[in-house]
């Protein structure tokens, strides 16, 4: 069985790109975050920036050459599992009292 | 940050792609032109930011990431936009599907194997398909396939244009404050073959069985270990593996293995790599993740849980009705009752 090969060091040109794209992806999960109304799609769009997060630790765990950024990215795993979890069950309740999805129909809250 | 990307293309990219999610985030009168439109300036914006990053690298001479990361950020950012300017919910957990996908497919570009397939099976297997099932448990489906049949929820966004003004204003902080940084990072504190084989002597067993495999070790002989610590005797640097053989419990022989003899396939791999780092260095987390998930199903079992008021005739009716079971199928457990 062919083994992969350990990394090599990566040049800081070759990280730049992947924080481009984890700093890209975490602002569009924080625009869809302020801008859309139903609950859900503002609860995917936490789930996105977890995404992107995971992307920046990765990145810089490959750059130093240690394991701890992909150790990290399986707690945020954990962490995204469990907000999942809790956020899909509170949008059942509140769904069930007003018979809407929308963020605005829980005004009040506003104090 | 000036040996990145140079700053005016990095804020130019960032008001056009600004300009498209503003342009293509759901409204009541918007045709398909402005989706369309503002899909095609965030595409501009990317191939811009390829574009300067790559030229900035070719320049200096510095090496450029691995082709296929080129598509794989494409449909990654492509799709998360798609996400967030979707009108129907149920496209949007779809497109994020998409997503997960290309960041695991940069994750293998990073050499986190692991990771990348963990993900799949936990963001695209589990969670998305509980936010489906989420969705279409709650949204009432639409009567027709046009957008004017769709509710205010998804058909009109807030803000959007000061919401996007606010997002690429921060991508423009952000970059520009890792990329400002990026020429400051400490070098890797081990060398690339230290970082390599330094979980191997953690792994006696593993190196037992490549040696084995490979046809270094004859009957009874073993890597040997430090008495204390358990150890495999392995020098890295210099190559070199101790073994012995064992009769009974104790040591009859030892010899050493040279550099000539080490076997190719002898090497620490990202899955003991990755696991040699959670057990050793971070115990006390993986039992705290143990808690945060326990204490996250029983408040997601709580939350969602149906509060039903019975009558209290009714319930009386019911526990009559299954102290009625109970006697009949077990007639000593509860035979004193009745």
């Amino acid at each position: 069985m062919a083994q992969l090969a350990f990394p090599t060091e990566m040049s800081s040109s070759v990280l730049a790109p992947y924080l481009f794209v984890s700093a890209a992806m975490f602002c569009i999960g924080l625009i869809g975050f302020l801008t859309r109304k139903n609950m859900i799609i503002m609860f995917l769009c936490t789930e996105l920036m977890f995404q992107a997060a995971g992307l920046a630790l990765i990145a810089f765990g490959r750059q130093h050459l240690e394991s701890d950024g992909q150790t990290f990215v399986i707690f945020v795993l954990c962490v995204a599992a469990a907000e999942a979890a809790m956020a899909l069950a509170l949008v059942v309740l509140l769904f069930r009292h007003r018979e809407s999805l929308s963020a605005s129909a829980w005004k009040e809250l506003n104090g | 940050m000036e040996q990145i990307i140079s700053p005016i293309a990095l804020y130019l990219i960032c008001a056009l792609g600004a300009g498209g999610i503003a342009l293509a985030l759901p409204r009541r009168s918007g045709s398909k032109a402005f989706e369309y439109g503002g899909g095609l300036l965030v595409a501009v914006a990317l191939g811009g930011a390829a574009l300067a990053l790559g030229l900035k690298a070719s320049d200096a001479g510095n090496p450029m990431p691995n082709l296929f990361f080129y598509p794989f950020a494409l449909i990654g950012i492509g799709a998360s936009v798609r996400m967030i300017t979707h009108k129907r919910p149920v496209y949007s957990a779809l497109y994020f599907i998409m997503t997960i996908i290309a960041s695991c497919g940069m994750y293998i570009l990073l050499s986190a194997e692991f990771m990348a397939f963990a993900l799949i099976i936990i963001y695209a297997g589990a969670i998305l398909i509980t936010y489906l099932f989420v969705i279409m448990l709650a949204t009432q489906a639409p009567t027709g396939d046009g957008d004017d049949d769709l509710d205010d929820v998804d058909a009109v966004a807030r803000e959007p244009m000061l919401a996007s003004a606010i997002g690429f204003v921060l991508i423009g902080l952000i970059t520009a404050a890792m990329f400002g940084g990026i020429g400051e990072l400490p070098e890797p504190k081990m060398t690339q073959a230290q970082a390599a084989d330094s979980v191997l002597a953690h792994l006696p067993k593993k190196v037992d069985k490549i040696l084995d495999r490979e046809g270094l070790l004859e009957d009874g002989w073993r890597v040997s270990r430090d008495h204390e610590t358990g150890l495999a005797m392995i020098d890295v640097d210099a190559r070199t593996i101790q073994i012995e053989l064992v009769e009974g419990d104790s040591v009859s022989a030892t010899r050493t293995l040279g550099a000539q003899d080490w076997p190719e396939a002898l090497a620490a791999d990202n899955i003991d790599r990755l696991g040699f780092n959670l057990m050793n260095d971070h115990p006390v987390m993986i039992e705290l993740a143990g808690i945060i998930l326990l204490m996250a199903m029983l408040g997601a079992t709580v939350l969602a849980r149906k509060h039903t008021e019975l009558e209290e005739a009714l319930k009386a009716a019911q526990a009559r009705k299954l102290g009625t079971m109970f006697h009949d199928d077990e007639p000593q457990a509860t035979g004193g009752q009745a």
